[in-house]
């Protein structure tokens, strides 16, 4: 059983069942994997996401993270201590104005003992390199730096998985690359399983495997390469291939004898040397 | 403008009152404007204003940014002096002109009046204002009043709004000096005109700062069920106050002030 199971899958905001975000959808997520989810504007994705973490309850059908249902109101806490979840905008998410005090807000909740909240503050502060900053005021940060702060929140409750929800897209070009470069961290250093929900493709195609939701749906489901080669399917569903891999694509649809799907600069660089050099 | 705000006027400082348990020093202050309000005669009030000088230094706090404080509050020093001079009748005429009359123990009632008003302004913001953080402040309310969860007084919550309500106000002063920013782009005048026309101009600014405050709220409410907010109930905190020995000096030396006021009262110029 994968570690993350999402089993028929029904939900929709209006109480009369209107509008469905998803119908009869099944997902599952291995345990120890880096997820991209990407999709337009209301496919779904963040609806995704908190349907995983138990913040919304399905109409129908079954998740369960790490072999607990999200519909059992006495695991709850255990689940949402599994799963944590970083959210878009970094002010939103931080509830005290002293960034140490912020990072012990879980564990506190979690009820741990105050010697060990200490530990456990200091080592997630560590952890995201955020420790000179554990007495500074949360809102003089900058929004790569919230970001941080909010990460270590959620590494504080020792979460098996982390979800992102968009949470680089408020960030400076700086503070994304750096928060993108911490989820392939976490993800390879620490093993854990880590589900990146984002518009940017340059993100996505850093991760192991890409899921495209489209309509409540999966239209496109595997590896960047795989996903990103077929440019076409993704641009029906109002998504962009990285702007390297549309490059290529263009330079192939020229004539030119370059492998499909490229994601990285240097890779194109390399396929473009060993054609010109032939 | 919006951000120059202070917020708290909390001054970081490793001074000894700095250093004071914050629930010491809310009951330190209460007891110390016991002190202040009960005092009538020249000697109290030269106990309590030495008192008041010794907290101000042991404060740390320069002496300029408590007489800038003080600024604030001049206008009702004036007006209460003003108000017991020409209305304090006592025995010994000074001045009989026309309708006025003015009486020494006024000046006196005065005098004293305005002292009490500076020591407690002085005194409550060395004590609290300026020595304690406000996350500290919250904190040492919400122990001090954990009594009353007994009485089904929801203490925990009301604290943990005011950390959120602490938290959020640099975040919505920057909103709305954005939304001001936007509207006035739009052409929206709020430096001219009547009271009146003035007000409805804030109307553009408030309406948004409202609505994206609510959405605000919505998502922090998420956020903090993400990580496990369950209430009051079996939470931890990291923090853990400790009370000293020096705070029970403190707050007994503050209590001997206080029975001591009771004592001298009736010493020197009384009225």
């Amino acid at each position: 059983m994968s570690y993350i199971e999402i089993k028929g899958l029904s939900f929709s905001y209006d109480e009369e069942g209107g509008t469905k975000i998803f119908d009869n959808l099944d997902l599952s997520f291995e345990k120890g994997s880096y997820t991209a989810v990407l999709g337009r504007n209301g496919s779904g994705k963040s609806t995704l996401a908190k349907l995983i973490c138990g913040v919304l309850m399905p109409d129908a059908g079954n998740i369960t993270v790490g072999g607990l249902s999200t519909k059992d109101e006495d695991e709850l806490f255990k689940l949402r201590r599994k799963c944590g979840m970083i959210f878009q905008n970094p002010d939103n998410q931080l509830v005290a104005s002293v960034v140490e005090e912020d990072v012990a807000f879980a564990p506190e909740n979690l009820g741990m003992e105050s010697a060990l909240i200490r530990k456990t503050v200091d080592d997630c502060l560590a952890a995201v390199d955020m420790t000179e900053y554990a007495k500074h005021a949360t809102y003089k940060l900058s929004g790569g730096q919230k970001q941080r702060v909010a990460i270590a929140g959620v590494l504080a409750m020792m979460p098996e998985c982390i979800i992102f929800d968009e949470a680089t897209a408020m960030l400076d070009p700086l503070g994304r690359r750096d928060i993108t470069a911490r989820m392939k961290g976490l993800n390879k250093e620490k093993g854990m399983t880590v589900i990146n929900i984002t518009h940017y493709m340059n993100e996505a195609a850093e991760a192991d495997r890409v899921i495209v939701l489209d309509n409540g749906r999966v239209l496109m489901d595997g590896t960047p390469k795989e996903v990103f080669a077929e440019g076409d399917k993704l641009r029906a569903a109002n998504l962009a291939t990285p702007q390297i891999t549309e490059l290529c694509d263009e330079l192939i649809a020229l004539g030119y004898k370059l492998p499909k799907g490229i994601l990285h600069t240097m890779e194109a660089a390399d396929a473009i040397e060993k054609l010109v050099k032939g | 403008m919006l951000r120059d705000v202070t917020l708290g006027q909390f001054f970081p400082g490793e001074s000894l009152l700095h250093k004071t348990d914050a629930r010491f020093k809310i009951l330190i202050l209460l007891v110390y404007i016991v002190g202040v309000i009960a005092a009538n005669s020249a000697f109290s009030f030269l106990l309590i204003g030495t008192v008041t000088a010794v907290l101000v230094v042991l404060s740390r706090i320069p002496v300029k940014i408590v007489l800038k404080n003080l600024k604030a509050i001049i206008f009702i020093l004036i007006f209460t002096a003003v108000l017991n001079i020409f209305f304090y009748s006592g025995e010994t005429l000074l001045v009989d002109w026309y309708f006025i009359q003015i009486y020494k123990e006024g000046l006196i009632y005065a005098g004293f009046m305005m002292i009490r008003l500076i020591c407690l302004v002085c005194g409550s913001f060395v004590i609290l204002t300026y020595t304690t953080s406000p996350l500290d402040l919250t904190d040492a309310i919400e122990r001090l009043l954990s009594p009353l969860k007994k009485l089904k007084v929801p203490v925990h919550e009301f604290a943990m709004m005011m950390t959120i309500a602490l938290r959020f106000i640099p975040t919505l002063i920057e909103e709305t000096d954005k939304i001001m920013s936007a509207q006035k782009a739009r052409g929206a005048d709020m430096e001219s005109g009547g009271l009146i026309k003035r007000a409805k101009a804030l109307i553009p600014i408030l309406i948004p700062l409202f609505v994206s405050s609510f959405r605000r709220a919505d998502e922090l409410a998420e956020a903090m069920e993400c990580r496990c907010y369950h209430g009051g109930e079996g939470r931890t905190r990291m923090k853990q106050m400790e009370s000293c020995f020096r705070d029970y000096v403190f707050f007994t030396v503050m209590l001997g002030v206080c029975i001591g006021v009771f004592f001298i009262n009736g010493y020197g110029v009384t009225v």
